[in-house]
């Protein structure tokens, strides 16, 4: 019996009822609880960034902590403010941490804290009694905490859900059919906990820079149709 | 040269060679004096006699002037306190003179008697009578001053009282300190206030606990950290200030110190915060043979930001708990080091290395994630530009190919270049004749590669701008 069910029959009566995760994209992402991204290859890390602010996007103002190990921002960058246009964060704090056990002490600690409205870490692994941790601190306190991972992490998670992202080629540009339009990602939902049938689920997505919008695209077609000159020319030339 | 008790009594002292010492004593052990090494272990100790007073200053190389005034109370009176000192000098190893008096001058003075023994104590007010039996010596005059003196046939300190004032100045006029005998002797008498330069500023707001038994476990240590804090803070509150830096030393029987320092981003003064940010570093204090003093210090105050604390952090204009965020700042830096926690701060500049920078927070509030300059940039942008090798079409065409981290790319798609010239107000050109390394234009291309991911590669320089050789290219950072 789901918790519908239960409310509807009078069984269970909600205080404050925290918004529940709902069956369909992006599966709670975004609420309160441990979410994890992992990149499906190397190199596919700011596709992971992407889509983690493509989806969080316009919802949660308040103060955000990215914590970040040494080694992930020597390899793949900084995140720009700049980048970030009609982020509602207020305030973006980066935590610097040498090791994974330090970025995720410094996690737990901004969760607990209350401060925080959004915690993003890197780390490069992450077992299961952290991700337990974490996932039992966001839920108390209501706090979401997203982990983005290298494409080498595998093994059992507490998280609500992992991703995996890959990019794809991007979207064809309007104004110039020789520039990168708008940038396009295959998400993979590996693992869900409150539903599992949903793992294993590919989603194609773009995301318009302009616009702030995340559109689903059919994973096939990946420019424009091509121009090819028509069948029956041929034909008339022969006979002439 | 300088000579131990049992060498002078053998004869062997100042203004004898150390071959004639040799030969007098053969078994004489002998060292070269190293002023550095005694100038460092002379602050150690002016650090230890902090317990006695916190106003402590180096008196030559070989000396230490303490300011008692309001602290020998706590000892019972000047003689208790120069008994105390001297005993816990004789404990450390160290063999001493003291002497307490109303001026520098006169502490100085009775302090290198060697004529009398045990501690003088000077009350204020007798210096005249107290001083005019010692050596003209002692009055810190210079060489040639001295020399001088000794010519009119002055050697002690009570003749220069009855001499006519106005023909000592005039005969030992100078700017030197050293050389003018009679400010010399205002000094020492009192007449002439002489500035006092500790070794560390005292700080306004500070607190002590000696202990009775020397402590030596860590929850002694800590209950003394809370005892102090409670107290430290109850007296900023009472202030209406809080303080930036709180350092905690104790003070060891053995004569060494260790310290701790937290720094917090902004001025606090609830004893919780500050006793959980010192939590991650009390294991660092060395109990040694066991302590005798705990000190707590408050540095960098300033006043409190009053105003009331909403209820929530959502019911607050800015969207979030300025205090709590501080409060997080404060403890992942005790934790994690300096510097850990870091704010973007944007600049208008063009160089996108430099329109962005990290600075570490200090409880300053952010700006909106407004660009300031239009361009579209990375997502993630690296640190330091890594050189790439590309194929592309001179002069101004982008990629075909790359190689970075050791990976072909084939570019499929790209856009651009978006041309940075180097702020031209930032540098000067070479002078004729010199050589100088100029910066160069950069073209800014973004690049989208079969599969799929997007690079922000800049070519540094021009083809033909004779500001270098043919221009290299690099990737700045990758796009979502």
């Amino acid at each position: 019996m789901d918790f519908t069910t239960l409310k509807a029959k009078g069984l269970v009566r909600g205080m404050t009822a925290l918004p529940s995760a709902r069956a369909e994209f992006p599966f709670g992402l975004g609420q309160p609880g441990l979410h994890e991204i992992a990149e499906g290859a190397y190199g596919d890390r700011a596709a992971a960034t992407g889509f983690l602010l493509a989806i969080i996007g316009q919802r949660l103002r308040g103060a955000w902590i990215w914590v970040r190990q040494t080694s992930i921002a020597r390899d793949s960058g900084e995140v720009l403010d700049a980048a970030l246009p009609g982020c509602p964060a207020r305030l973006r704090l980066t935590v610097q941490a040498r090791d994974a056990h330090a970025a995720l002490w410094a996690a737990e600690e901004a969760v607990v804290s209350g401060a925080a409205s959004l915690v993003i870490a890197e780390v490069e692994r992450s077992d299961f009694t952290s991700s337990r941790r974490l996932t039992l601190a966001s839920t108390r306190h209501g706090v979401p905490v997203v982990l983005i991972l290298p494409y080498d992490c595998e093994g059992a998670t507490a998280a609500a859900s992992r991703w995996r992202l890959t990019s794809r080629l991007s979207a064809p540009n309007r104004h110039d059919p020789q520039a990168p339009g708008h940038p396009r990602w295959r998400a993979v939902i590996e693992r869900c906990r409150a539903f599992p049938s949903a793992a294993g689920q590919a989603f194609d997505l773009e995301w318009n820079y302009e616009t702030l919008s995340l559109s689903m695209v059919s994973g096939l077609a990946a420019g424009p149709p091509a121009a090819y000159p028509a069948a029956g020319e041929d034909r008339f030339r022969r006979t002439g | 040269m300088a000579a131990n008790a049992p060498a002078r009594a053998v004869g062997i002292g100042p203004g004898l060679r150390l071959a004639d010492a040799k030969a007098t004593l053969p078994d004489l052990l002998s060292e070269e004096i190293d002023r550095t090494a005694d100038l460092v272990s002379l602050t150690a100790l002016a650090i230890w006699m902090m317990r006695f007073s916190p106003l402590v200053a180096l008196d030559g190389e070989d000396a230490l002037l303490v300011e008692t005034t309001g602290c020998d109370h706590l000892f019972g009176g000047e003689e208790g306190l120069a008994a105390e000192m001297s005993l816990s000098l004789a404990r450390a190893g160290y063999g001493h003179r003291i002497a307490i008096a109303g001026t520098p001058g006169a502490a100085h003075a009775l302090a290198r008697d060697t004529g009398q023994g045990g501690a003088p104590v000077l009350p204020p007010g007798q210096e005249r009578q107290g001083l005019a039996h010692l050596p003209m010596v002692t009055l810190r005059l210079s060489p040639e001053a001295l020399t001088l003196l000794r010519r009119f046939g002055l050697t002690r300190i009570g003749q220069l009282y009855d001499i006519d004032r106005k023909a000592l100045v005039q005969r030992f006029r100078s700017r030197h300190a050293a050389d003018a005998v009679c400010l010399r002797l205002d000094q020492a008498l009192g007449r002439c206030a002489e500035p006092f330069a500790p070794l560390r500023p005292p700080p306004e707001h500070a607190e002590r606990l000696p202990c009775p038994e020397p402590l030596t476990s860590s929850e002694g240590i800590s209950a003394g950290l809370g005892q102090l804090t409670e107290k430290l803070c109850a007296a900023l509150a009472m202030a209406g200030l809080g303080a930036h830096s709180f350092t905690f030393s104790a003070l060891r029987s053995d004569g060494g110190a260790s310290t701790v320092t937290v720094n917090a981003a902004r001025p606090v003064c609830t004893p919780g915060h500050v006793l959980r940010l010192f939590r991650e570093k009390t294991g660092r204090i060395d109990p040694g043979f066991g302590i005798d003093l705990l000190l707590l210090e408050a540095g960098r105050t300033g006043p409190m930001a009053t105003g009331s604390r909403p209820l929530s952090g959502g019911l607050a204009g800015a969207g979030f708990d300025a205090e709590a965020i501080a409060d997080l700042a404060d403890r992942i830096t005790a934790r994690l080091g300096e510097g850990s926690v870091t704010l973007a701060v944007r600049k208008a500049r063009h160089p996108p290395d430099k329109a962005e920078r990290q600075v570490a927070f200090a409880g300053q509030e952010s700006e909106p994630a407004q660009p300031l300059l239009p361009g579209s940039r990375p997502i993630r942008m690296l640190g330091r530009p890594e050189q790439v090798f590309v194929i592309a079409q001179v002069p101004d065409g982008p990629p075909l190919q790359f190689i970075w981290r050791r990976r072909l790319r084939k570019a499929v798609r790209a856009d651009g270049p978006e041309r940075i010239a180097p702020e031209w107000w930032t540098y000067l050109p070479p002078a004729p004749g010199e050589r100088g390394r100029l910066p160069r234009t950069r073209d800014y291309y973004l690049i989208e590669d079969s599969e799929g991911r997007r690079y922000w590669v800049f070519r540094e320089g021009l083809y033909g701008d004779d500001r270098g050789a043919a221009p290299e290219w690099f990737v700045q950072g990758i796009f979502a």
